[in-house]
């Protein structure tokens, strides 16, 4: 246990007293903050829909008379009512211009945003310099000349417009009484913590091996397994590696959940389907996050092992990052089914325990035994592929040159057993 | 204290690479382990070291079974290497941490090895911004750092030069004057000459030759004599024994300065000095000629390295 902790510290001390690692980390924190708190300082009404006034108080948005686009229609049809458009064009400035050819050179001029030619109750021409992926004119235009159409019709017909829309629209009042999990409103942050604690897994992971094939690399490896056990050496490695990568994101992750906590009302609750996570959620997430991390650790520690060059890593890794990948993207397909039985069997194998039954948890509906007993089998496989994945590193040990297979280290294992 | 290595047999795949090696050593000796490249000495050491098992034999410390766990050993690796990025004392401290020893204790005797081996400037530098021998002594440093009762120390002085190998050749003399138990392979025979009092010889995964160097050096010169003359040169002298000595020598060598002869069976050195001095020649060199480590190894294991 005591040469454990040498190691640990040690190797903490590599990540803790980087340089580049802790100023990784405090950038990433402070750019993760300074874009949660522009709301307050920049104007990003567009976005949020809150407009911040004065000293940081949030109002809802109404566009400056001088920030307004100039937009410009010409009714053939005699159906278009200015007040309409400008409730369904807040943005908008309204102008009717004289023919075709006054709104083809006022876009084209690009003095005016778009133009309209209506040339009958439910056909209209659409006129704009370049169309972008998120115009949506012609649907806002398209709802007012629906309007438009049912006065007209109702005009002629001598029909009440106002009454017949009140009995269309009628308003339903609705209380949501959600007794368990409102599985849309977690949906997103579950996404959100999925893909955080793969990158974890992934990025660490990595790192993790390249500390132990940097020992084979530089030859340290013999001085070291002739000074203490592979156990102590692999586990203070990959444990030191997990603190790391936890310090890391935890300071990435709480400084972002702070700043938007400070922040939620300037951003209108924006990000609240991300960023506004139940604390049980949280804690879930850190028994499994932390244990799956883990667990995937200790493996690639031991894929570390069996290569002896830095460059051949990605090579001896290719087989865990498939299955990391295929439980990454089952994960992320069963988030919509949520109850169903794939993910529940997913939830209980230590492959996948650390998303699937993490993302139950937050979304679905399961029973404390199911979360003990998935939890005791992660643990378990973390002891596990702790001692494995030691053998490994003992066993690749000096065997320099070509990557070891991982099935050629396991037949060896198996033989020296 | 003794360390007994005995009949140890070791096979990688198919292939047998050490046939049952066997030699001792004691506290306050240095044995020299020699063998050409691939004879089975870093093996035999690793064997040791319990990095490789043995697939048989036997490994035992005053009678009893070896564990290098339990003790205090100080090993430098063949395949030698610390953290080019982190400082020496760091990695000082934490291999001494490693091998059991407290930190004030530890940080004691680092700074008396680095200091005893001339590198304590560069405590607080990164080990990749040394220069390789100095790297070499930190090495060193760090093998002695825990104060160890046993000292393994395989091919030590590869990539040291003459300063800093007689450097080395210092601590190696105090170990042993200090009682330490000292194992080490080099092909450079003249280091071993110099302090390995025990020599086992390994080739081709078998010890050829092992024992008391003095007595090997002895059992080798046996019946061989060193001959020069100040009025014929070596090329002359050899033919003239060829000629007119025939019956009670013949030429078994050249060195440099000398003709290295062998006595015939039934003559003896006295019969052969009597010849001489009945002869034309002017003897500037005569004697009993003794063998160098290099010369037995060469004799040993084939051509010389």
């Amino acid at each position: 246990m005591r040469k454990f902790i040498t190691v640990l510290k040690f190797e903490l001390k590599e990540y803790l007293g980087n340089k580049t690692f802790m100023v990784l980390t405090a950038i990433l924190a402070i750019l993760g903050v300074a874009l949660l708190f522009l709301p307050r300082f920049v104007d990003m009404s567009g976005m949020t829909g809150v407009t911040v006034v004065g000293g940081g108080s949030a109002e809802t948005e109404t566009t400056p008379e001088e920030e307004q686009e100039l937009f410009l229609y010409l009714d053939k049809a005699g159906v278009v009512q200015t007040d309409i458009l400008e409730q369904i064009f807040p943005e908008a400035e309204w102008q009717t211009a004289a023919d075709e050819t006054e709104i083809r050179t006022a876009v084209e001029a690009q003095e005016a945003k778009a133009g309209f030619v209506v040339t009958a109750p439910a056909e209209y021409e659409y006129y704009v310099f370049n169309k972008t992926m998120s115009d949506q004119n012609t649907a806002r235009f398209d709802q007012a000349m629906k309007i438009f159409y049912r006065m007209d019709y109702c005009a002629k017909s001598g029909w009440n417009l106002e009454e017949i829309t009140a009995m269309y629209d009628v308003p339903v009042t609705v209380t949501e009484n959600v007794l368990n999990k409102d599985t849309e409103s977690n949906y997103w942050y579950s996404y959100f913590l999925i893909i955080l604690v793969f990158m974890l897994i992934v990025y660490y992971g990595q790192m993790i091996a390249v500390s132990v094939t940097n020992e084979k690399s530089n030859r340290a490896i013999e001085v070291l397994v002739t000074s203490t056990s592979p156990n102590s050496l692999l586990f203070g490695k990959v444990i030191a590696g997990a603190i790391a990568g936890v310090f890391q994101m935890g300071v990435l992750l709480g400084a972002v959940l702070i700043a938007y906590q400070v922040n939620r009302e300037q951003w209108g609750g924006m990000l609240d389907r991300i960023l506004y996570i139940p604390g049980d959620v949280l804690l879930a997430f850190a028994f499994f996050g932390l244990g799956g991390y883990l667990f995937y650790a200790f493996l690639y520690g031991a894929m570390g092992a069996l290569v002896s060059k830095t460059e051949d890593i990605s090579k001896s890794v290719s087989g865990l990052m498939v299955v990391i990948m295929a439980v990454y993207f089952f994960s992320l397909l069963q988030l919509t089914n949520i109850d169903g039985s794939v993910i529940k069997i997913l939830s209980f194998l230590p492959i996948s325990s650390y998303s699937t039954m993490f993302a139950r948890i937050a979304m679905g509906t399961v029973a404390a035994w199911e979360i003990i007993v998935s939890f005791l089998i992660l643990v378990v496989s973390i002891g596990a592929a702790g001692i494995v994945g030691a053998k490994i590193y003992r066993m690749g040990t000096l065997r320099y040159g070509n990557p070891i297979k991982i099935t050629t280290a396991l037949k060896a294992l198996k033989k020296n057993a | 204290m003794r360390l007994e290595v005995k009949e140890i047999r070791k096979s990688f795949g198919e292939k047998e690479v050490l046939h049952g090696v066997s030699f001792q050593v004691d506290s306050g000796s240095a044995l020299g382990l020699l063998g050409r490249n691939g004879a089975g000495k870093t093996t035999t050491i690793r064997i040791l070291m319990d990095v490789f098992h043995a697939d048989s034999g036997e490994i035992c410390l005053d009678g009893r079974k070896f564990v290098p766990s339990k003790q205090q050993i100080g090993y430098l690796p063949e395949e030698r290497g610390l953290y080019p990025k982190r400082t020496v004392m760091d990695q000082m401290l934490y291999l001494a941490a490693l091998r059991g020893m407290k930190s004030t204790d530890a940080k004691k005797s680092a700074e008396k090895w680095l200091a005893r081996l001339e590198v304590s400037e560069y405590a607080s530098r990164k080990l990749e911004t040394l220069s390789k021998g100095n790297q070499q002594k930190v090495q060193l440093a760090a093998t002695l750092v825990c104060d160890p009762e046993i000292v393994i120390l395989d091919e030590p002085f590869s990539g040291l030069d003459p300063v800093n190998s007689q450097i080395l050749k210092d601590v190696v003399n105090e170990l042993i004057a200090g009682g330490k138990l000292v194992i080490f392979s080099s092909h450079q025979m003249s280091y071993v000459e110099e302090f390995c009092d025990n020599i086992a010889v390994i080739d081709h995964g078998q010890v050829v030759l092992a024992g008391e160097l003095k007595e090997i050096k002895k059992e080798y010169g046996k019946n061989r004599l060193m001959l020069a003359a100040e009025n014929y040169s070596l090329e002359q002298l050899a033919e003239k024994t060829e000629r007119e000595w025939s019956n009670l020598v013949s030429v078994s060598g050249r060195k440099k300065e000398f003709l290295i002869l062998e006595l015939k069976e039934g003559a003896d050195r006295r019969g052969f000095m009597e010849k001489l001095v009945d002869s034309d020649v002017t003897v500037e060199k005569f004697g009993r000629y003794e063998p160098s480590l290099n010369d037995i190894f060469v004799s040993k294991v084939g051509e010389e390295e």
